[in-house]
């Protein structure tokens, strides 16, 4: 199953294309020259140690930090620079390592902000409710409650966000981007500080979300199972460079991932365990 | 208790969604009406001019900031002078002979325009630096109309509001101004409430809690920061214009300073801020306490027999006062409406407490 779907996405069309980025605060080169391509239905894990750029490479491309130089294109697209609700609107929605979720409101309302691209909101359409907003809300509401069912998150949606526990929260977050309809979706380390029943849910859900939802996903995790097991192609950074890419496996057991990862001996000796 | 929830089964979304989902609140709401539309025959007139038709201007004042700043999460401490921008165009106007209903308008855009020129600071500042800007703005505002006397009239000088009628009723006497402003603050809450539960609201709402976030699900910060203030400026230019037409009667540039924007803040932090309910029992306790306190006194002292000098007897109701609002502040930082909230909270369930979310 998964090899057939590892086929269909190497000649698939490039969603995401990224050249030569750099990035630098200050004196930091936070990226040297990063490029990668994300294929359409594609799951491309973002690893490597902390530090290495990953979150600043989401940033880039989801507009938050402009890059010093270089190149993002998503779906032949120039949006190098744009701003990020410009990019939001062309079909782009991630989610953040620490939860940005909306305080105050319920998980509902949070959701239901997934789906500001596709609205029209207007401060008229407040005053006249029932006559101009009333139907496009419902409308909307469709789409939310179809995701909400898809996410199981039905006994918590009247629930302020606040009070529900960090992987269901992790989970709303999720279902927020998702009521976007994303074309890429941009998963910033979704498993953080998660227990193996949650991160499985995740993971599920992950999958389920290309499957039927046919979106291009790029995710950041520090879970090496579940990169190994989810992902169809691997890009490890450090120090802001590509050290390796390939398929999951492959990609990381390289000897430069792995002294990235546990220091120069510990390479030499997984070389010679490989050997013998 | 009276709330009663069990059995409510909503089957359709809009069921779900309507402004009071409780049967008790519905009626509550009614009788709550009826009892303000009944007011000018209920009562005396001294009570509905002197008390009721203020209580609802300035309520109506509290609601127009409270969208900017309990909503949206941007500081302002110019609302006066906001008030006052349409207050001073809208007479003027009405002095020119324009209708009312037009003056209030053109009044509010006015305000709009301007107070959004002084929001646009709220794109480069937040919090402290924009209480600044926007107070920079009261004072501008206020030199500018004290000096220049094409605005004002001259140098203390009042600008007096010329007879005026209202859909061609004529604004004569306590009952049509005590209606206008009725309608005007029915208007302003029945807005304020379809707000919180329309894109436009959600929107500003993930603008005060996380602009990062608000920006990748597409909110533009530029644009939403700017409605949010024109909106707002809208409000408070037609209110300005109201609370001249209906109470003032005639204006004068120290009407709108810096102390009328420092107490529609009040009430507005005392009543609750992003809340509804809140402005209406904050610009209570803010417009009513000194004179409830004053008269307690006063009655206490006399029944009492306790020799007072006049100085005291004049200061410790602003003392006592003051004390309210602190004393509220800290027993609730969330304002009036949370205590309301609690208490309904309680009756929501009870006597089985168990039972509460």
């Amino acid at each position: 199953m998964s090899a057939q779907l590892r086929a269909v996405a190497a000649d698939a069309p490039v969603a995401l294309s990224c050249e030569a980025i750099e990035r630098s605060f200050g004196g930091l080169r936070a990226l040297k020259g990063v490029s990668l391509d994300l294929r359409e239905g594609e799951i491309l894990g973002l690893v490597g140690p902390n530090g290495s750029g990953k979150t600043t490479m989401v940033n880039v491309v989801t507009g938050f930090y402009p890059p010093s130089a270089g190149r993002v294109c998503l779906f032949g697209e120039d949006i190098t620079s744009l701003k990020p609700h410009r990019i939001a609107a062309r079909g782009v929605a991630r989610t953040f390592q620490n939860l940005a979720l909306f305080k105050g409101m319920s998980v509902l309302d949070n959701i239901l902000i997934g789906r500001h691209t596709h609205m029209r909101p207007s401060a008229l359409g407040a005053l006249f409710y029932w006559w101009w907003a009333e139907r496009e809300e419902l409308a909307h509401r469709r789409v939310v409650e179809d995701v909400i069912e898809f996410m199981q998150l039905q006994d918590i949606r009247d629930e302020p966000v606040e009070v529900i526990p960090l992987g269901l929260q992790k989970r709303v977050e999720l279902a927020r981007a998702l009521v976007a309809e994303p074309r890429l979706l941009i998963l910033d380390e979704p498993m953080a500080g998660m227990n193996q029943e949650e991160k499985e849910y995740i993971a599920r859900f992950v999958l389920d979300a290309r499957e039927a939802r046919g979106v291009s996903i790029l995710i950041i995790e520090h879970h090496m199972d579940v990169v190994t097991s989810i992902c169809d192609r691997v890009v490890v950074l450090s120090y802001g460079e590509v050290i390796s890419q390939g398929a999951p496996q492959e990609a990381i057991g390289h000897p430069a991932v792995v002294s990235a990862y546990l220091g120069e001996r510990a390479a030499r000796r997984h070389q010679a365990g490989s050997a013998a | 208790m009276f709330y009663r929830r069990a059995g409510i089964r909503h089957t359709r979304y809009q069921d779900e969604r309507q402004l009071f989902p409780l049967r008790f609140d519905r009626g509550l709401i009614l009788v709550v009406l009826a009892l303000l539309l009944a007011a000018p025959f209920l009562f005396d007139r001294l009570y509905v001019s002197g008390y009721l038709l203020p209580w609802l201007i300035w309520t109506s004042a509290a609601l127009g900031l409270n969208l900017l700043m309990g909503w949206a999460g941007q500081i302002h401490l110019g609302y006066g002078a906001v008030m006052g921008i349409g207050a001073y165009g809208s007479v003027h106007l009405v002095r020119f002979g324009v209708p009312l209903e037009i003056a209030m308008i053109v009044g509010g855009l006015l305000s709009a325009g301007i107070g959004t020129v002084f929001g646009a600071a709220a794109l480069r500042m937040k919090g402290i630096y924009l209480a600044m800007a926007t107070l920079a703005m009261q004072y501008v505002v206020d030199f500018v109309i004290s000096h220049s006397s094409a605005i004002s009239g001259g140098t203390l000088a009042t600008l007096q509001v010329p007879p005026v009628r209202f859909l061609g009723i004529p604004l004569a006497g306590e009952v049509p101004t005590y209606y206008l402003a009725l309608a005007v603050c029915f208007v302003v809450t029945l807005f304020m409430l379809n707000v919180r539960r329309t894109s436009f609201g959600r929107a500003l709402a993930a603008l005060r809690e996380k602009d990062y976030a608000a920006q990748i699900l597409g909110i533009s910060t530029f644009r939403y920061k700017l409605l949010a203030f024109w909106v707002s400026s809208f409000i408070g230019g037609a209110v300005g214009a109201v609370l001249a037409v209906t109470y003032l009667r005639a204006i004068s540039p120290d009407q709108f300073h810096i102390e009328l924007s420092i107490q529609i803040l009040a009430m507005i932090i005392v009543g609750g801020l992003g809340s509804v309910l809140g402005p209406f029992f904050g610009t209570a306790l803010i417009l009513f306490a000194p004179i409830l306190l004053n008269n307690l006194l006063g009655f206490g002292a006399n029944a009492f027999g306790v020799e007072m000098p006049i100085d005291l007897r004049a200061h410790l109701p602003l003392v006592a006062y003051g004390a309210l609002v602190i004393g509220f502040l800290l027993y609730e930082p969330l304002g009036l409406a949370k205590i309301y909230a609690n208490f309904r909270n309680y009756l929501l369930v009870w006597p089985f407490r168990h039972a509460q979310r």
